[in-house]
Protein backbone atom coordinates (compact mmCIF):
# COMPACT_ATOMS: atom_id res chain seq x y z
CA UNK A 1 0.00 0.00 0.00
CA UNK A 2 2.77 2.14 0.53
CA UNK A 3 4.39 1.38 -2.04
CA UNK A 4 1.41 2.84 -4.24
CA UNK A 5 2.10 6.44 -2.64
CA UNK A 6 4.91 7.93 -4.63
CA UNK A 7 2.78 6.95 -7.80
CA UNK A 8 -0.16 8.52 -6.36
CA UNK A 9 1.57 11.88 -5.38
CA UNK A 10 3.04 11.90 -8.50
CA UNK A 11 -0.34 11.56 -10.91
CA UNK A 12 -2.25 14.33 -8.31
CA UNK A 13 0.95 16.62 -8.96
CA UNK A 14 0.17 15.87 -12.83
CA UNK A 15 -2.74 16.43 -12.78
CA UNK A 16 -2.38 20.36 -10.85
CA UNK A 17 0.14 20.75 -13.12
CA UNK A 18 -2.09 19.84 -16.14
CA UNK A 19 -4.94 21.77 -14.73
CA UNK A 20 -2.83 24.94 -14.09
CA UNK A 21 -1.56 25.77 -17.17
CA UNK A 22 -4.84 25.11 -18.49
CA UNK A 23 -5.89 27.94 -16.21
CA UNK A 24 -3.13 29.90 -17.67
CA UNK A 25 -4.26 29.46 -21.15
CA UNK A 26 -8.43 30.08 -20.17
CA UNK A 27 -7.03 33.43 -18.82
CA UNK A 28 -5.29 34.15 -22.27
CA UNK A 29 -8.70 33.50 -24.42
CA UNK A 30 -10.46 37.01 -23.54
CA UNK A 31 -7.09 38.54 -25.24
CA UNK A 32 -6.75 35.96 -27.62
CA UNK A 33 -10.23 36.67 -29.33
CA UNK A 34 -10.00 40.20 -29.04
CA UNK A 35 -6.66 39.95 -31.08
CA UNK A 36 -8.08 37.84 -33.87
CA UNK A 37 -11.37 40.25 -34.10
CA UNK A 38 -8.52 42.79 -34.01
CA UNK A 39 -6.81 41.09 -37.62
CA UNK A 40 -10.08 40.21 -38.51
CA UNK A 41 -11.41 43.40 -38.63
CA UNK A 42 -8.32 44.22 -41.13
CA UNK A 43 -9.33 42.13 -43.67
CA UNK A 44 -10.26 43.98 -46.65
CA UNK A 45 -13.79 43.97 -47.80
CA UNK A 46 -15.74 45.61 -50.48
CA UNK A 47 -17.18 47.68 -48.08
CA UNK A 48 -17.24 51.17 -47.31
CA UNK A 49 -19.53 51.18 -44.18
CA UNK A 50 -17.20 48.68 -42.99
CA UNK A 51 -14.35 51.04 -42.70
CA UNK A 52 -16.19 52.99 -40.26
CA UNK A 53 -17.12 50.18 -37.83
CA UNK A 54 -13.39 49.17 -37.88
CA UNK A 55 -12.07 51.03 -34.83
CA UNK A 56 -15.28 49.71 -33.03
CA UNK A 57 -13.63 46.28 -32.69
CA UNK A 58 -11.20 46.83 -30.19
CA UNK A 59 -13.04 49.49 -28.21
CA UNK A 60 -15.98 46.85 -28.05
CA UNK A 61 -13.50 43.93 -26.26
CA UNK A 62 -11.97 46.23 -24.32
CA UNK A 63 -15.11 47.80 -23.05
CA UNK A 64 -16.87 44.45 -22.86
CA UNK A 65 -13.86 42.27 -21.02
CA UNK A 66 -12.79 44.99 -18.82
CA UNK A 67 -17.30 44.83 -17.44
CA UNK A 68 -17.70 41.02 -17.25
CA UNK A 69 -14.37 39.69 -16.62
CA UNK A 70 -11.72 42.51 -15.00
CA UNK A 71 -10.05 39.49 -13.53
CA UNK A 72 -8.63 38.05 -16.71
CA UNK A 73 -8.50 40.96 -18.94
CA UNK A 74 -6.09 43.28 -17.32
CA UNK A 75 -4.45 46.55 -18.25
CA UNK A 76 -1.79 44.47 -19.69
CA UNK A 77 -4.07 43.39 -22.18
CA UNK A 78 -5.57 46.44 -22.86
CA UNK A 79 -1.89 47.63 -23.76
CA UNK A 80 -1.51 44.99 -25.89
CA UNK A 81 -4.17 45.07 -27.81
CA UNK A 82 -3.70 48.57 -28.29
CA UNK A 83 -0.34 47.90 -29.60
CA UNK A 84 -1.36 45.76 -31.98
CA UNK A 85 -3.83 47.99 -33.61
CA UNK A 86 -1.75 50.52 -33.66
CA UNK A 87 0.83 48.25 -35.65
CA UNK A 88 -2.03 47.42 -37.79
CA UNK A 89 -2.78 50.86 -38.82
CA UNK A 90 -0.77 53.99 -39.97
CA UNK A 91 -2.17 56.27 -37.03
CA UNK A 92 1.11 57.24 -34.90
CA UNK A 93 2.14 54.85 -32.94
CA UNK A 94 0.59 54.63 -29.36
CA UNK A 95 -2.66 56.09 -30.35
CA UNK A 96 -4.79 53.02 -29.57
CA UNK A 97 -2.59 52.28 -26.63
CA UNK A 98 -3.63 55.67 -25.40
CA UNK A 99 -7.23 55.75 -26.25
CA UNK A 100 -7.57 52.03 -24.70
CA UNK A 101 -6.09 52.97 -21.49
CA UNK A 102 -8.81 55.80 -21.16
CA UNK A 103 -11.37 53.07 -21.74
CA UNK A 104 -9.58 51.53 -19.08
CA UNK A 105 -9.47 54.27 -16.59
CA UNK A 106 -13.11 55.28 -17.45
CA UNK A 107 -13.78 51.80 -16.65
CA UNK A 108 -11.86 51.22 -13.55
CA UNK A 109 -14.31 54.13 -11.70
CA UNK A 110 -17.55 53.57 -13.24
CA UNK A 111 -17.30 49.77 -14.49
CA UNK A 112 -19.64 48.72 -11.66
CA UNK A 113 -22.06 50.89 -12.30
CA UNK A 114 -22.18 48.84 -15.48
CA UNK A 115 -21.31 45.32 -14.44
CA UNK A 116 -24.87 42.91 -13.89
CA UNK A 117 -27.46 45.39 -15.54
CA UNK A 118 -29.15 44.83 -18.59
CA UNK A 119 -27.97 44.79 -22.08
CA UNK A 120 -29.37 47.98 -23.01
CA UNK A 121 -27.84 50.00 -20.05
CA UNK A 122 -24.32 48.34 -20.82
CA UNK A 123 -24.56 49.32 -25.02
CA UNK A 124 -25.72 52.91 -23.44
CA UNK A 125 -22.55 53.03 -21.33
CA UNK A 126 -20.60 52.05 -24.22
CA UNK A 127 -22.12 55.15 -26.00
CA UNK A 128 -21.32 57.41 -23.40
CA UNK A 129 -17.83 56.06 -22.78
CA UNK A 130 -16.84 55.41 -26.84
CA UNK A 131 -17.78 58.93 -27.30
CA UNK A 132 -15.31 60.04 -24.67
CA UNK A 133 -12.92 57.86 -25.79
CA UNK A 134 -13.24 58.71 -29.33
CA UNK A 135 -13.16 62.52 -28.95
CA UNK A 136 -9.82 61.92 -26.55
CA UNK A 137 -8.08 60.10 -29.57
CA UNK A 138 -9.58 62.35 -31.93
CA UNK A 139 -7.61 65.62 -29.95
CA UNK A 140 -4.56 63.78 -29.61
CA UNK A 141 -3.89 62.77 -32.84
CA UNK A 142 -5.31 66.23 -34.03
CA UNK A 143 -2.62 67.58 -31.57
CA UNK A 144 0.27 65.07 -33.07
CA UNK A 145 -0.53 66.49 -36.66
CA UNK A 146 -1.19 70.38 -35.25
CA UNK A 147 -4.18 70.42 -37.69
CA UNK A 148 -7.89 69.21 -36.61
CA UNK A 149 -9.05 66.20 -38.08
CA UNK A 150 -13.05 66.23 -39.51
CA UNK A 151 -14.81 66.13 -36.50
CA UNK A 152 -18.27 65.47 -38.77
CA UNK A 153 -16.15 62.00 -40.15
CA UNK A 154 -15.64 61.29 -36.53
CA UNK A 155 -19.07 61.42 -35.55
CA UNK A 156 -20.15 59.40 -38.11
CA UNK A 157 -17.81 56.63 -37.24
CA UNK A 158 -19.24 56.84 -33.74
CA UNK A 159 -22.46 55.93 -34.98
CA UNK A 160 -21.15 53.11 -36.57
CA UNK A 161 -19.19 52.12 -33.32
CA UNK A 162 -22.40 52.48 -31.24
CA UNK A 163 -24.27 50.11 -33.52
CA UNK A 164 -21.84 47.81 -34.01
CA UNK A 165 -21.80 46.69 -30.16
CA UNK A 166 -24.65 44.81 -30.07
CA UNK A 167 -22.83 41.87 -32.84
CA UNK A 168 -19.34 42.01 -31.46
CA UNK A 169 -20.78 41.51 -27.64
CA UNK A 170 -22.87 38.94 -29.02
CA UNK A 171 -19.56 37.50 -30.03
CA UNK A 172 -17.64 38.19 -26.91
CA UNK A 173 -20.63 36.77 -24.75
CA UNK A 174 -20.02 33.17 -26.56
CA UNK A 175 -16.52 32.88 -25.64
CA UNK A 176 -17.12 34.46 -21.58
CA UNK A 177 -19.71 31.64 -22.00
CA UNK A 178 -17.46 29.09 -23.06
CA UNK A 179 -15.45 29.98 -20.33
CA UNK A 180 -17.92 30.12 -17.50
CA UNK A 181 -19.22 26.49 -18.39
CA UNK A 182 -15.40 25.38 -18.81
CA UNK A 183 -14.90 26.73 -15.10
CA UNK A 184 -18.23 25.43 -13.34
CA UNK B 1 19.33 36.94 7.48
CA UNK B 2 18.56 40.34 8.43
CA UNK B 3 19.76 41.61 5.05
CA UNK B 4 17.86 38.82 3.08
CA UNK B 5 14.59 39.97 4.47
CA UNK B 6 14.85 43.67 4.27
CA UNK B 7 16.00 43.17 0.55
CA UNK B 8 12.69 41.08 0.09
CA UNK B 9 10.87 44.08 1.93
CA UNK B 10 12.52 46.81 -0.40
CA UNK B 11 11.31 44.13 -3.20
CA UNK B 12 8.22 43.41 -2.22
CA UNK B 13 7.47 47.35 -1.81
CA UNK B 14 8.62 48.13 -5.60
CA UNK B 15 6.20 45.55 -6.84
CA UNK B 16 3.20 47.60 -5.18
CA UNK B 17 4.71 50.35 -6.32
CA UNK B 18 4.88 49.45 -9.70
CA UNK B 19 1.06 48.23 -10.21
CA UNK B 20 0.10 51.47 -8.28
CA UNK B 21 2.11 53.61 -10.66
CA UNK B 22 1.50 50.44 -13.73
CA UNK B 23 -1.20 52.88 -15.48
CA UNK B 24 0.95 56.13 -15.34
CA UNK B 25 4.01 54.04 -16.53
CA UNK B 26 1.94 52.39 -19.57
CA UNK B 27 0.30 55.93 -20.29
CA UNK B 28 4.38 57.77 -20.43
CA UNK B 29 4.89 54.98 -22.40
CA UNK B 30 2.26 55.54 -24.99
CA UNK B 31 3.61 59.07 -24.93
CA UNK B 32 6.80 58.10 -25.49
CA UNK B 33 6.33 56.18 -28.34
CA UNK B 34 4.22 59.11 -29.92
CA UNK B 35 6.78 61.13 -29.44
CA UNK B 36 9.20 58.81 -30.99
CA UNK B 37 7.51 58.64 -33.58
CA UNK B 38 7.36 62.64 -34.27
CA UNK B 39 11.00 62.22 -34.52
CA UNK B 40 10.85 59.62 -37.29
CA UNK B 41 13.20 57.89 -35.53
CA UNK B 42 14.83 55.41 -37.61
CA UNK B 43 15.27 52.82 -34.62
CA UNK B 44 11.13 53.32 -34.28
CA UNK B 45 10.41 53.13 -37.89
CA UNK B 46 12.58 49.64 -38.17
CA UNK B 47 10.68 48.33 -35.35
CA UNK B 48 7.39 48.87 -36.52
CA UNK B 49 8.33 47.46 -39.87
CA UNK B 50 9.28 44.85 -37.71
CA UNK B 51 6.18 44.30 -35.49
CA UNK B 52 3.93 44.54 -38.96
CA UNK B 53 6.21 41.48 -40.43
CA UNK B 54 5.33 39.70 -37.00
CA UNK B 55 1.61 40.64 -37.21
CA UNK B 56 0.61 40.52 -40.77
CA UNK B 57 0.86 36.70 -41.24
CA UNK B 58 -2.22 36.41 -39.53
CA UNK B 59 -4.14 38.34 -40.94
CA UNK B 60 -2.46 36.74 -44.14
CA UNK B 61 -3.81 33.33 -43.00
CA UNK B 62 -7.61 34.99 -42.30
CA UNK B 63 -7.53 36.18 -45.69
CA UNK B 64 -8.02 33.28 -47.33
CA UNK B 65 -11.29 31.90 -46.29
CA UNK B 66 -12.78 35.16 -45.69
CA UNK B 67 -11.93 36.47 -49.33
CA UNK B 68 -13.43 32.65 -50.44
CA UNK B 69 -16.69 33.41 -48.81
CA UNK B 70 -17.43 37.20 -49.85
CA UNK B 71 -16.30 35.83 -53.47
CA UNK B 72 -19.27 33.66 -53.51
CA UNK B 73 -21.00 36.74 -52.96
CA UNK B 74 -19.07 38.88 -55.44
CA UNK B 75 -19.85 35.86 -58.13
CA UNK B 76 -23.69 35.63 -57.78
CA UNK B 77 -23.95 39.64 -57.39
CA UNK B 78 -21.68 40.03 -61.07
CA UNK B 79 -23.30 36.97 -62.71
CA UNK B 80 -26.37 39.42 -63.79
CA UNK B 81 -23.50 42.23 -65.00
CA UNK B 82 -21.53 39.64 -67.40
CA UNK B 83 -23.44 40.55 -70.64
CA UNK B 84 -23.64 44.11 -70.22
CA UNK B 85 -19.79 44.08 -69.52
CA UNK B 86 -19.00 42.02 -72.42
CA UNK B 87 -20.36 44.21 -74.48
CA UNK B 88 -18.90 46.95 -73.28
CA UNK B 89 -15.37 45.05 -73.71
CA UNK B 90 -15.93 44.50 -77.10
CA UNK B 91 -16.45 48.06 -77.39
CA UNK B 92 -13.35 48.92 -75.63
CA UNK B 93 -11.32 46.21 -77.87
CA UNK B 94 -11.99 47.87 -80.60
CA UNK B 95 -10.74 51.31 -79.53
CA UNK B 96 -7.60 49.87 -78.05
CA UNK B 97 -7.11 48.15 -81.33
CA UNK B 98 -7.14 51.42 -83.05
CA UNK B 99 -5.22 53.25 -80.46
CA UNK B 100 -2.70 50.27 -80.57
CA UNK B 101 -1.82 51.40 -84.15
CA UNK B 102 -1.72 54.80 -84.16
CA UNK B 103 0.85 54.72 -80.92
CA UNK B 104 2.86 51.85 -82.77
CA UNK B 105 2.71 55.08 -85.71
CA UNK B 106 4.14 57.01 -82.73
CA UNK B 107 6.89 54.91 -80.74
CA UNK B 108 8.76 55.17 -84.40
CA UNK B 109 8.12 58.42 -85.05
CA UNK B 110 9.34 59.16 -81.39
CA UNK B 111 12.41 56.51 -81.66
CA UNK B 112 13.83 58.48 -84.90
CA UNK B 113 13.06 62.31 -83.67
CA UNK B 114 15.02 61.35 -80.01
CA UNK B 115 17.85 59.69 -81.92
CA UNK B 116 18.09 63.15 -84.21
CA UNK B 117 18.31 65.13 -80.78
CA UNK B 118 20.47 62.59 -79.04
CA UNK B 119 18.27 61.97 -76.57
CA UNK B 120 18.98 59.96 -73.83
CA UNK B 121 15.88 57.76 -73.05
CA UNK B 122 15.48 57.48 -69.33
CA UNK B 123 15.54 53.49 -67.80
CA UNK B 124 11.93 51.82 -68.05
CA UNK B 125 10.09 51.62 -64.75
CA UNK B 126 9.91 48.22 -62.76
CA UNK B 127 7.34 47.04 -60.57
CA UNK B 128 5.97 44.13 -58.84
CA UNK B 129 2.52 43.48 -58.23
CA UNK B 130 1.64 42.75 -54.62
CA UNK B 131 -1.59 41.55 -53.01
CA UNK B 132 -3.11 43.48 -50.30
CA UNK B 133 -4.09 41.19 -47.04
CA UNK B 134 -5.21 44.33 -44.97
CA UNK B 135 -6.31 47.57 -44.58
CA UNK B 136 -7.52 50.15 -42.65
CA UNK B 137 -9.26 53.33 -43.34
CA UNK B 138 -11.14 55.31 -40.39
CA UNK B 139 -11.06 58.92 -39.42
CA UNK B 140 -7.62 58.53 -38.10
CA UNK B 141 -6.00 57.27 -40.89
CA UNK B 142 -6.02 55.48 -44.29
CA UNK B 143 -3.48 52.61 -45.56
CA UNK B 144 -3.44 49.51 -46.15
CA UNK B 145 -0.45 46.41 -45.90
CA UNK B 146 0.67 44.50 -48.46
CA UNK B 147 2.14 40.86 -49.14
CA UNK B 148 5.68 41.59 -50.84
CA UNK B 149 7.52 38.41 -51.00
CA UNK B 150 10.90 38.70 -50.67
CA UNK B 151 11.75 41.42 -53.17
CA UNK B 152 14.86 43.68 -52.02
CA UNK B 153 13.88 46.55 -54.09
CA UNK B 154 10.86 47.73 -52.56
CA UNK B 155 11.75 50.86 -50.79
CA UNK B 156 10.37 53.80 -48.82
CA UNK B 157 8.83 56.48 -50.72
CA UNK B 158 8.04 54.40 -53.74
CA UNK B 159 4.98 54.78 -56.14
CA UNK B 160 1.93 52.33 -55.76
CA UNK B 161 -0.70 52.08 -58.36
CA UNK B 162 -3.93 50.26 -59.22
CA UNK B 163 -5.29 49.46 -62.52
CA UNK B 164 -6.77 52.76 -62.59
CA UNK B 165 -4.45 55.26 -61.20
CA UNK B 166 -2.51 56.15 -57.87
CA UNK B 167 -3.11 54.88 -54.75
CA UNK B 168 -0.28 56.24 -52.50
CA UNK B 169 3.21 55.35 -51.57
CA UNK B 170 5.08 52.94 -49.49
CA UNK B 171 5.58 54.19 -46.08
CA UNK B 172 7.84 51.17 -44.67
CA UNK B 173 9.11 48.05 -45.74
CA UNK B 174 9.22 44.71 -43.45
CA UNK B 175 10.85 41.78 -44.75
CA UNK B 176 7.49 40.32 -46.23
CA UNK B 177 4.93 43.02 -45.88
CA UNK B 178 5.20 46.82 -46.50
CA UNK B 179 2.61 48.91 -45.70
CA UNK B 180 1.02 51.88 -48.04
CA UNK B 181 0.24 55.20 -47.03
CA UNK B 182 -3.16 55.65 -49.37
CA UNK B 183 -3.52 59.41 -51.06
CA UNK B 184 -6.42 60.16 -48.58
CA UNK B 185 -4.62 59.93 -45.38
CA UNK B 186 -3.58 62.68 -43.57
CA UNK B 187 0.22 62.51 -43.82
CA UNK B 188 -0.47 62.89 -47.78
CA UNK B 189 1.04 64.95 -49.99
CA UNK B 190 1.62 64.67 -53.82
CA UNK B 191 2.69 67.83 -56.39
CA UNK B 192 0.00 67.38 -58.92
CA UNK B 193 -1.30 69.07 -61.56
CA UNK B 194 -4.37 70.07 -64.10
CA UNK B 195 -3.44 67.83 -67.22
CA UNK B 196 -5.01 70.32 -69.82
CA UNK B 197 -3.67 73.57 -67.79
CA UNK B 198 -0.95 72.43 -66.27
CA UNK B 199 -1.81 74.58 -63.51
CA UNK B 200 0.25 73.18 -59.96
CA UNK B 201 -0.76 72.25 -56.39
CA UNK B 202 -0.04 70.07 -54.07
CA UNK B 203 -2.86 67.04 -53.24
CA UNK B 204 -3.34 66.77 -49.55
CA UNK B 205 -5.26 64.06 -47.42
CA UNK B 206 -7.51 64.68 -45.07
CA UNK B 207 -8.74 61.27 -44.13
CA UNK B 208 -12.12 61.58 -46.22
CA UNK B 209 -12.36 59.56 -49.04
CA UNK B 210 -12.23 62.67 -51.79
CA UNK B 211 -8.55 64.64 -50.87
CA UNK B 212 -8.49 68.69 -51.92
CA UNK B 213 -5.82 70.31 -53.73
CA UNK B 214 -4.08 73.03 -51.85
CA UNK B 215 -1.58 75.69 -52.68
CA UNK B 216 -3.03 76.69 -56.07
CA UNK B 217 -2.56 80.18 -57.40
CA UNK B 218 -5.17 82.31 -57.63
CA UNK B 219 -5.89 82.73 -61.03
CA UNK B 220 -6.35 79.49 -61.39
CA UNK B 221 -8.98 77.69 -63.84
CA UNK B 222 -10.05 74.62 -62.51
CA UNK B 223 -13.45 73.15 -63.78
CA UNK B 224 -15.59 70.14 -62.32
CA UNK B 225 -14.33 67.15 -64.68
CA UNK B 226 -10.97 68.24 -64.87
CA UNK B 227 -8.28 65.50 -65.07
CA UNK B 228 -5.56 65.47 -62.07
CA UNK B 229 -2.17 64.14 -62.98
CA UNK B 230 1.28 63.93 -60.84
CA UNK B 231 3.90 66.66 -61.72
CA UNK B 232 6.90 65.08 -60.80
CA UNK B 233 7.97 68.10 -58.59
CA UNK B 234 10.26 66.87 -55.41
CA UNK B 235 11.55 64.27 -57.25
CA UNK B 236 9.28 61.26 -55.67
CA UNK B 237 6.11 60.53 -58.21
CA UNK B 238 7.30 60.82 -61.90
CA UNK B 239 4.87 63.27 -63.87
CA UNK B 240 1.77 62.45 -66.02
CA UNK B 241 0.26 59.79 -63.54
CA UNK B 242 -3.06 59.66 -62.94
CA UNK B 243 -4.61 61.15 -60.40
CA UNK B 244 -8.21 61.77 -60.07
CA UNK B 245 -10.73 64.35 -61.67
CA UNK B 246 -12.04 67.34 -60.06
CA UNK B 247 -15.36 67.11 -58.40
CA UNK B 248 -15.93 70.46 -57.08
CA UNK B 249 -14.49 73.85 -56.76
CA UNK B 250 -15.27 76.68 -54.53
CA UNK B 251 -13.58 79.69 -52.76
CA UNK B 252 -12.03 77.82 -49.91
CA UNK B 253 -11.77 74.18 -51.74
CA UNK B 254 -11.08 72.10 -54.77
CA UNK B 255 -11.82 68.42 -53.86
CA UNK B 256 -10.28 65.69 -56.12
CA UNK B 257 -12.44 62.55 -56.70
CA UNK B 258 -9.53 59.48 -56.98
CA UNK B 259 -9.70 57.33 -60.20
CA UNK B 260 -8.33 54.59 -57.98
CA UNK B 261 -10.77 52.46 -55.80
CA UNK B 262 -9.30 52.58 -52.88
CA UNK B 263 -12.06 51.07 -50.80
CA UNK B 264 -11.78 48.06 -52.94
CA UNK B 265 -7.93 47.30 -53.59
CA UNK B 266 -7.01 43.91 -53.93
CA UNK B 267 -4.05 44.25 -56.19
CA UNK B 268 -1.86 47.04 -56.00
CA UNK B 269 1.71 48.01 -58.42
CA UNK B 270 4.80 49.04 -56.41
CA UNK B 271 6.71 50.69 -59.45
CA UNK B 272 10.22 51.57 -58.80
CA UNK B 273 10.96 54.48 -61.21
CA UNK B 274 14.27 54.96 -60.24
CA UNK B 275 14.11 58.30 -58.88
CA UNK B 276 15.04 59.52 -56.08
CA UNK B 277 13.59 61.93 -53.79
CA UNK B 278 12.34 60.64 -50.41
CA UNK B 279 13.81 57.22 -51.81
CA UNK B 280 17.80 58.40 -50.55
CA UNK B 281 16.39 59.54 -47.14
CA UNK B 282 16.93 56.53 -45.38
Amino acid sequence: MNRLQPLNDRSIMQEEVTENVKNSFQRLIPLCFSLLLLCLSCIPFKITFFDYARSAVGLVCVYYWLIHRPDIFNLFSVYLLGLVADILSAVPLGTNIFTYLILYILLLNLGRFFNGKPFVVTWYGFAILSLITLFCKWLMVSIYYSQFLPFAQILFGYLFVVAAYPILSLLNAFVQNYLIQDEV
Amino acid sequence: MKRRRSLFIHLSYIRILAKKFAIIILFLSAFVLMLLNKTENVLVEKTSSLATDMVSPIVDVLVVPARFVAGIYDYFGEIKEVYKDNQQLREENRRLLNMYDRMKVLEVENKLLANLLNYEIPPEAQYITSRIIAEEGDAFSHSVIAYIGESEDIKKGQVVLSDRGLVGRIDSVGHMYAKILLLTDINSRIPVMVEKTRVRGILAGDNTSSPKMIFIPLDAEIKVGDRIVTSGVAGVFPSGLPVGRVLSVDKKNVIIKPYADLDGLEYVRIVNYGLKGMIDDE
